[in-house]
């Protein structure tokens, strides 16, 4: 049991595997099946294991409330994944899965009942509400539910559907980017690509009325490259991911994830030490916004804000950062990684407007905490799977641009570090205090980045962090991560070049 | 269902599809688990499930698929499925299956009476918990308690006529607090697992223990960069040594990609550390009769007086390798290949009781906590946030929070001057207290 840790990633290798892995259910299906469940095109129905009639349905909420409680829903989900890895130029294993089931959840007051199953049928689902409603005491609530089809706006487009994509197609990208690292530079002595897509299928029924099923594509591509030059060793690392097609790869080629993958091992054999203490660190664009995702994303997520304990707890329309800081959520950012059309309870995405000039604007809610606090939901009810209860978490995050050219914020910074990647870092969201490791560093030395340094552990709190950022360029870009809060979640952090005054470096020369 | 007899058919089933060797790994499991939080309860969950993983070898190529659906037909299709996928592996002379038929004895993995304790027990524990750690003065805020629970049945059985079982369970009991002073928030937290319900800790002692966290840490001084001796605290051992454990990754070093890889026998720490990996000690959470692939587990010495004995391995590593499995192929569950892990990690004892250790500190740091990734087993560079207690003339004289602390992996490991002799065996990364003599600290 670990409450406390927040921590996102750009998706470490073995971690992907676990996650690439997740639990469950292969269900019958022929190759030719295979191709239709695997289809998104038009949002064409697939995994016929969820095509469970709405009445039936209906009756489980029922079920779920005959105890009382004043909220419950139903959530079925299916997952099905394909993960295709290579190790030193060889396809190591192919994987495939289909993982299945349901969970049932019953809200009384301030409590929550939950049980899963991984058969999809109206007998185990009325012994998981049997089970949820453990927590409901208040009575019995009779009124029937009436469960209707919602619509929900889509953020996601698809040109080549997964399902179509030939196996030859997939192993084809693999053996590009392995042969692009290699011929980047001789000091890169090997390889290791990960592709994984998958298509979560899922429908939502709750206790107000809804019924909403779609379905989620996402393509996982990540390059590492390890130099080795004798003496000193980097393992570098790159990922594209996205909510899309097969066309991904388009857009961005398995070359250039690869080279980019290979430029910062062999950049970074040259690295010497970091400095330690207390300095002016410049941050890249792109996915340095890990920063604020952990170091002010977790903090605002609400369910820490209901138990009082949270780091924001009681600062909303309060002055927290400076006038030149604005952070946004936005669930709605056209096939982005951290994009989901609607939350896992059914409730629409949009872009929320989190601190504004400096001002806290906002909390990021699901259902449970939007009551508590008296608040609006607005669409961060998320789940890793059928296996977990939905809570609170972010989607795409990210700085938002400002009018500073990034050229003028690195020459107008004397001494210091610039960061141009990190490779992850954790908060703990009640005392907001925060670190992350640099991949990708180097000392800046009279408003120039100079030499490559060692990867450093950067500390702070949240509250001094966005206090003291005094510069925010009009660069944004965005990078894909793992966020992981007890349950993983996928998402995107981005920002445009930032200066932040003052971070503890963790280095080994005074 | 007879799930011996099932994994057996399943066996011969992929053989029958067009394996040429497989192996079945099939798990049922059962959780529970409740969270409270300001005397109610927050959260109740509870499920069972089953699985089956199926790995298959064509022509040396290997495929993997996984299902919980235990119908003939489903059975089958799964299986098709990681034969197909196999054959777009390369070849590999290396991926074989273990014909070790031997299964190590160890009692009591499994406490049959953790599911006849009533759940309202189990609940009034976790609120108690909660309340008592409340009580404890400076104490302002829960950030909850829980108590959970899981049992597990794995099988496993190949085509080289291995088939073995064996069941276990766990539990655990945990508290988070924060203790608030001025503006200052400060958490801490404990949680006890075992694999016997009454082995668990008394909720007075997790309070305790949570409480101390909390409170401990409190009015922080900042100190100045400079170097200085750093004494680990038993519970952040793992993050200075969890690093060297990635580093004898048998796979990790034929890679290459291990800062340990041209060390074997010899010296690369201090002669204090001796490091062993046990997956045989009785009544604990990381033992088991056999690993993830099938391999009997064994008591094995990784580090003996700062030099290095032997890599950790599973089947396929070791074939690569030319020697045999030390019994650490790890498994994460049906859903996943056999990787390399270890069981029960402990460090040797020295002499030095922890107040001697900190008596004999001209100026150092009592390191509580650790934030950060700890060693890279790649390039062996080791940096952290860190917060604990300043030392100064053999006595501790404040907390300190917010810094940072760094170095090399070989000169923090050359660098442990004093072992400590008191150790918790029911921690899966278990150490004393031990101190390293110098490593740069960042602060103001």
């Amino acid at each position: 049991m670990s409450m406390e840790k927040h921590y996102v990633r750009d998706i470490p290798r073995r971690k992907f595997i676990e996650l690439s892995m997740k639990g469950g259910l292969l269900i019958a299906a022929t190759p030719a099946l295979m191709t239709q469940l695997i289809s998104c095109r038009n949002g064409a129905r697939s995994a016929p294991g969820l095509d469970m009639d709405k009445e039936i349905l209906a009756g489980i909420i029922a079920k779920a409330l005959e105890k009382g409680g004043d909220f419950a829903d139903v959530y079925l989900e299916n997952r099905i994944s394909r993960q295709i890895v290579m190790e030193e130029s060889k396809f190591k294993s192919g994987l495939y899965g289909i993982s299945q089931g349901a969970g049932v959840r019953v809200v009384s007051g301030n409590k929550t009942g939950y049980a899963y199953t991984d058969e999809i049928t109206e007998e185990k689902l009325i012994r998981a509400a049997e089970v949820a409603s453990y927590v409901a005491t208040n009575g019995s609530r009779s009124e029937p539910v009436n469960i209707s089809e919602a619509t929900r706006p889509s953020y996601i487009t698809v040109e080549q559907p997964l399902g179509e994509i030939a196996d030859e197609k997939r192993i084809e990208v693999i053996a590009r980017a392995d042969q692009a690292a290699k011929d980047y530079d001789q000091r890169i002595k090997m390889t290791m690509v990960d592709y994984y897509d998958e298509v979560r299928s899922r429908v939502i029924v709750n206790s107000e009325g809804i019924y909403l099923r779609d379905e989620l594509p996402l393509l996982f591509f990540i390059v590492q490259a390890m130099s080795d030059n004798g003496k000193t060793r980097h393992m570098a690392r790159e990922r594209l991911s996205n909510h899309s097609g097969f066309e991904m790869f388009e857009n961005v080629t398995p070359e250039t994830i690869a080279e980019n993958a290979a430029r910062e091992a062999v950049v970074m054999l040259a690295a010497g030490d970091a400095p330690a203490g207390i300095m002016d660190v410049v941050m890249q664009n792109g996915w340095g916004g890990v920063l604020v995702h952990e170091a002010v994303g977790h903090p605002l997520e609400a369910d820490n804000i209901a138990k009082g304990i949270g780091a924001f707890t009681g600062k909303m329309s309060q002055k927290v950062a400076t006038d030149c800081f604005t952070m946004v959520d936005d669930g709605t950012l056209p096939n982005f990684r951290g994009t989901v059309n609607f939350d896992d309870e059914g409730t629409p995405a949009q872009r929320n407007v989190l601190i504004e000039n400096g001002v806290l604007k906002g909390f990021m809610t699901d259902i449970l905490s939007a009551r508590q606090l008296s608040m609006e939901r607005t669409g961060n009810g998320r789940r890793e799977s059928f296996r977990y209860i939905p809570i609170p978490r972010m989607t795409n995050t990210f700085i938002e641009t400002g009018k500073d050219n990034p050229e003028d914020i690195l020459a107008s910074t004397k001494k210091g570090i610039y960061v141009q990647s990190l490779s992850g870092g954790s908060v703990n969201p009640i005392t907001g205090v925060f670190n992350f490791t640099c991949r990708e560093a180097y000392l800046i030395e009279n408003g120039k980045k100079t030499k490559p340094v060692k990867g450093a552990t950067l500390i702070g709190s949240c509250m001094d962090v966005i206090s003291n950022i005094d510069a925010v360029g009009n660069d944004l870009a965005f990078g894909p991560g793992i966020c992981g809060k007890g349950q993983a979640a996928e998402v995107t952090a981005g920002q445009p070049t930032v200066r932040i005054r003052g971070i503890n470096v963790g280095g080994t020369k005074a | 269902m007879n799930y011996i007899d099932l994994t057996e058919k399943l066996v011969k089933k992929c053989l029958r599809i067009g394996a040429d060797a497989a192996e079945v790994y099939l798990e049922t499991t059962r959780n529970l688990s409740v969270q409270v939080l300001k005397a109610e309860i927050e959260t109740i969950e509870e499920a069972s499930s089953q699985g089956v993983g199926f790995r298959v070898f064509v022509d040396n190529k290997m495929g993997f698929s996984h299902c919980n659906d235990f119908t003939d037909r489903a059975l089958e299709d799964t299986i098709s499925r990681a034969v197909a996928f196999a054959k777009l592996s390369s070849p590999d002379e290396n991926n074989v299956l273990t014909d070790d038929m031997g299964i190590t004895k160890i009692d009591e993995l499994y406490d049959p009476g953790i599911v006849s304790v009533p759940m309202d027990n189990k609940i009034k524990m976790a609120l108690e918990l909660e309340s008592l750690a409340l009580g404890v003065e400076g104490i302002t805020k829960s950030s909850g308690a829980g108590y959970g629970e899981g049992e597990s049945e794995i099988f496993i059985g190949n085509s080289n006529g291995i088939m073995k079982s064996y069941k276990s369970s766990g539990c655990y009991l945990g508290v988070y607090v924060v203790a608030e002073k001025g503006n200052q928030k400060n958490t801490g937290g404990e949680t006890c697992s075992r694999v016997f319900f009454s082995d668990l800790m008394s909720i007075e002692e997790i309070a305790e223990r949570a409480t101390k966290k909390a409170l401990e840490l409190l009015d922080p001084v900042m100190i100045e960069t400079q170097k200085a001796a750093i004494i680990f605290d038993p519970a952040v051992a793992r993050s200075l040594l969890g690093g060297v454990i990635t580093a004898i990754n048998g796979e990790r070093v034929l890679q290459g990609a291990s800062f340990l890889k041209d060390y074997l026998n010899k010296q690369f720490a201090s002669p204090l550390l001796t490091l062993i990996d046990d997956g045989t000690r009785i009544k604990s959470l990381g033992s088991s009769p056999f690993d993830g692939e099938g391999v009997p587990t064994k008591r094995n010495v990784l580090v003996e007086n700062g030099v290095l004995k032997s890599f950790i391995y599973n089947t396929k590593a070791a074939a690569r390798a030319g020697v045999v499995s030390t019994g650490n192929a790890s498994r994460s569950g049906f859903t996943a290949l056999p990787g390399i892990g270890v069981h029960n990690v402990s460090l040797a004892t020295g002499n030095h009781s922890q107040s001697e250790i900190i008596a004999g500190t001209a100026k150092g740091l009592f390191l509580k906590e650790v934030t950060g990734y700890g060693i890279d087993a790649v390039s062996g560079n080791f940096s952290g946030g860190a917060s604990g207690l300043w030392i100064v003339n053999g006595e501790i004289i404040h907390p300190v929070k917010g810094v940072t602390i760094a170095g090399r992996a070989f000169e923090i490991l050359n660098g442990i001057d004093m072992m400590g002799n008191d150790i918790d065996l029911n921690r899966r990364f278990a150490a004393p207290a031990f101190r390293v003599a110098e490593m740069q600290i960042g602060g103001k």
